[in-house]
């Protein structure tokens, strides 16, 4: 700031005064924006989806369950590859040369082959299980990915998971499903999954995982528009307005090169950081410090004060 | 007004443009912002006179 602006701020103002009642302002908009919350909340309520549980995709996508289920015991799904803060399958999110995802460490450690199969097939009343189980524990990891691979390629094979064919090449791993999805439809998996760190079912990060591996959740999203690349970000459920403000989120994820980049999380994040510091520095910016003046809204607002001062 | 509510949980219809797609619900609200906007600035201050 230079000498001469510092001395127009210390000037005493000596233009035209008048008063303001800003107690009367905020009582007033206070009444005003709670007959309107309460009036608005009356007539239209708000989104009330039910919480898409493990029973519910188990019961009405019974072939998608078991097929992410056999995905998990080959390690092939999304969780499986995360990487940070669940493994260390994968660097994750990366910005050029900085290694976002993986310096923020394994810092809530989860196995999604173990967590979400193995441990709650322990649980399970079908007499299979058990059977299968010592089966899968007693092979090697090379022939326990054979058996699943194998039977996941069966599955998209046949488009269905009760079109396939039963065959001792896929091992234990069909009665290994076949058991999580009976616990599932149960509702026992939403259960287990919820209290195997904590004895309080507060903790959703297994069951989201689970869910989000499966296709049954993604198409949920899909017809809602929630995906990134259908603007989600701005979309609510139904047919209520949602975040319409986050659109600059939202754009990137529907432009290249982010549209089809595997670190589109980190780059948008930068270029919003940037754009943030562009809206900070506005002030020094060449030409944008200058859009006042060729747009000129301050004056329109202020058209009294700019009229009675002839400026 | 039940019917309003039931209505609201449907799915929401899209407005596309290119690459740009949004809902209906969120483009009326849009609309209505730059409705206040326009208002805010067209209406005139309250003056006290006599001051």
């Amino acid at each position: 700031m230079s000498h001469k602006e510092r001395n127009v701020d210390l000037a005493k103002w000596s233009g035209p005064k008048r008063p303001y009642d800003l107690v009367k302002e905020f009582v007033i908009a206070l009444l005003v924006v709670s007959v309107l919350v309460a009036g608005l909340a009356t007539l239209f309520g708000s989104p009330d989806q039910k919480a898409v549980t493990l029973q519910d995709w188990a019961k009405k996508a019974p072939s998608d369950f078991i097929a992410t289920t056999t995905g998990e015991l080959a390690g092939t799904t999304i969780s499986a590859a995360y990487g940070a803060p669940y493994n260390d399958a994968s660097e994750g999110l990366s910005l050029g040369p900085l290694k976002l995802q993986k310096w923020a460490g394994v810092t809530i450690p989860v196995d999604p082959k173990y967590d979400f199969v193995i441990e709650p097939l322990a649980y399970s009343k079908d007499s299979a299980v058990p059977i299968a189980l010592d089966q899968w524990n007693g092979a090697s990891a090379n022939q326990q990915l054979t058996w699943a691979t194998d039977y996941a390629s069966a599955i998209e094979k046949a488009g269905d998971s009760s079109k396939v064919t039963s065959s001792n090449a896929f091992g234990p791993v069909p009665a290994m499903s076949a058991g999580l999805l009976a616990l599932a439809q149960d509702g026992n998996l939403d259960g287990l999954l919820t209290t195997s760190d904590t004895p309080y079912p507060s903790d959703f990060t297994k069951p989201i995982l689970f869910l989000a591996d499966g296709g049954y959740l993604d198409e949920l999203g899909a017809a809602q528009h929630l995906h990134g690349d259908q603007w989600g970000m701005m979309n609510e459920t139904g047919s209520y307005p949602g975040q319409s403000w986050l659109w600059l989120f939202s754009l990137w994820y529907n432009v290249e090169p982010f549209k089809s980049s595997e670190n589109a999380d980190a780059q948008i994040f930068f270029v919003l950081f940037l754009l943030n510091l562009g809206f900070i520095f506005m002030p020094k910016l060449p030409f944008i410090n200058r859009l006042p003046r060729l747009i000129p809204i301050h004056r329109l607002i202020w058209r009294r004060y700019y009229r009675e001062n002839n400026l | 007004m039940f019917l309003l509510a039931r209505s609201l949980d449907s799915p929401a219809k899209f407005f596309n443009w290119g690459f740009i797609s949004i809902s209906i619900p969120n483009l009326i609200m849009i609309g209505l912002i730059i409705v206040l906007f326009v208002l805010a600035i067209v209406i005139p201050f309250p003056i006290h006179k006599g001051k």
